[in-house]
């Protein structure tokens, strides 16, 4: 596991910048572990063992879903811009880049067990979280950056690729989270899958919420 | 099927519209599987478009669906039987190379790819749709959405057409015997004489030359005019696409004395105004 983690950050073994076949099996696998370890530490919050599983079941799919509702668009951007060729590689890299925020989260786990042993204070947790979160998709950032950096030396359209996928994918992402939620649990509610009214958009709360203040 | 996606897949890699193919002015795609590809790329949108109404739990969610995935494929094809007579004459007005049939499979090329990125974006679309409640959101989103993919169509046209006109045998140039011509500008010289409108700055030919944008560029932005304003209000003589829930289906919105520009700023104002 360890040495599949390591392959992955320095990019080197299966995972290598333009290696010929892209380990989608692996990265996969690497996002369902990560994802599912720091899910359960996230949901361990009130202890309560429901909890634990659905957050555990939650942020790999957030990791996974996201990426799959992207990736259709991704492809069209990719052959419209003429880089159709380098697409396994374009794939590669946003793969790695989702791998590597479940590793990077896997790392952040003890983490965020500490700070739920040393405080009771829910909007706390949740804030920790969320910035545990920022910084492990900044990690992914940096996967990103590293198989990209290669392709965008090679035709600098790529850039343009790159900063669809990254605008399109945060768009979804933050509604597929917002759906998802809660991953930690509050003490004060029930445990449920989905919070009553989940199905909402987290854009329009934000701008009513902006706009109340 | 199969080969309908591998034509779609060349389309959209730019290998039916080769730089060369168009200096020839060849385009070499039958216009019915391009109608055939548009339809069934602007049908799978429509219907993560018309999603909306099916889970808003609105009545007649059938014919609604129906409604909107035929719409999304229609408002593309109208307006480009609507548009397609004033853009040939324009192009032709500036020489293209291609004939009319050349012409028509060129824009229809163009819709293809527009409607394909659309296409892309139904999961999109479709997630965002089982998790808003909001209707001004859904429309804005779609808005967007369609915006994107004619900027790709345009992307896509622009490429073409610098290749179709601004190509250096352009039978304008071959026209002019360099030998009778003062050496260095008889290009410049010709193409004021022949192509320009009244409007020269016929004193310093070098310094025209180089305000006037080249044919493909004015061409072009004729082009986006008649068939954006066109489209726009095409769009909205077609609505509704989304589908408000609370409002009873009907195939078309009655009301005649609106237009789209106007609404959209109504739009805007209700979703930022809560």
């Amino acid at each position: 596991m360890l040495a599949e983690v390591d392959g992955l950050l320095r990019a080197e073994g299966p995972y290598a910048v333009g290696a010929p076949r892209v380990p989608v099996a692996r990265f996969l696998a690497l996002l369902c572990v990560g994802g599912l370890v720091y899910g359960a530490a996230m949901g361990s919050f009130s202890l309560r063992p429901l909890q634990v599983i659905y957050s555990a079941t939650k942020v790999p799919l957030l990791l996974s879903l996201s990426a799959v509702v992207c990736l259709p668009s991704f492809f069209v951007v990719n052959t419209l811009l003429g880089l159709r060729d380098d697409f396994p590689s374009a794939l590669r890299a946003v793969l790695a880049a989702q791998a590597t925020v479940a590793a990077s989260l896997l790392a952040l786990m003890p983490l965020i067990l500490f700070l739920y042993v040393s405080s009771d204070d829910y909007r706390f947790a949740v804030q920790a979280n969320g910035l545990l979160f920022l910084l492990a998709t900044l990690g992914g950032q940096r996967g990103l950056d590293r198989h990209y950096r290669p392709l965008v030396q090679k035709d600098p359209r790529h850039r343009i690729a790159r900063r669809a996928w990254i605008l399109l994918y945060v768009f979804v992402a933050i509604q597929l989270a917002w759906v998802l939620r809660p991953f930690v649990g509050s003490p004060g509610l029930d445990v449920n899958f989905f919070r009553e009214g989940a199905w909402s958009n987290a854009y329009v709360v934000l701008f009513r919420d902006l706009l109340s203040f | 099927m199969r080969s309908l996606f591998n034509s779609l897949d060349d389309l959209l890699r730019g290998r039916l519209t080769t730089r060369e193919e168009l200096a020839a002015g060849r385009v070499q795609v039958p216009v019915g599987t391009l109608v055939f590809l548009g339809m069934l790329l602007g049908g799978a949108y429509g219907i993560c478009m018309g999603l909306f109404s099916v889970f808003r739990g609105a009545e007649d969610v059938f014919w609604r669906v129906l409604a909107t995935t035929l719409k999304v494929p229609l408002l593309f094809v109208l307006t480009l039987a609507v548009t397609y007579p004033s853009l040939y004459v324009v192009s032709a007005m500036f020489d293209s190379k291609l004939r009319h049939r050349e012409t028509l499979r060129l824009l229809l090329c163009a819709m293809a790819v527009n409607l394909a990125l659309l296409a892309s974006f139904g999961p999109v679309t479709a997630f965002f749709t089982a998790s808003t409640e909001s209707y001004p959101f859904m429309m804005i989103l779609n808005i967007i959405f369609f915006a994107v993919g004619g900027f790709a169509g345009l992307a896509f046209l622009d490429r073409a057409l610098k290749s179709v006109f601004d190509d250096p045998d352009n039978r304008r140039f071959q026209a002019v015997d360099p030998r009778r011509a003062p050496a260095g500008d008889y290009e410049d010289e010709e193409y004021e004489d022949e192509v320009d409108s009244p409007f020269q700055h016929r004193d310093i030919p070098g310094r025209a030359r180089a305000q006037k944008p080249p044919p493909s560029r004015r061409v072009f932005r004729f082009w986006i005019l008649i068939y954006g304003v066109v489209g726009a209000q095409m769009g909205w003589v077609l609505r509704p696409f989304v589908g408000a829930p609370a409002l009873p289906f009907e195939w078309f919105r009655n009301e005649r004395d609106s237009n789209f520009f106007s609404a959209l700023g109504k739009t805007l104002e209700t979703l930022f105004g809560g």
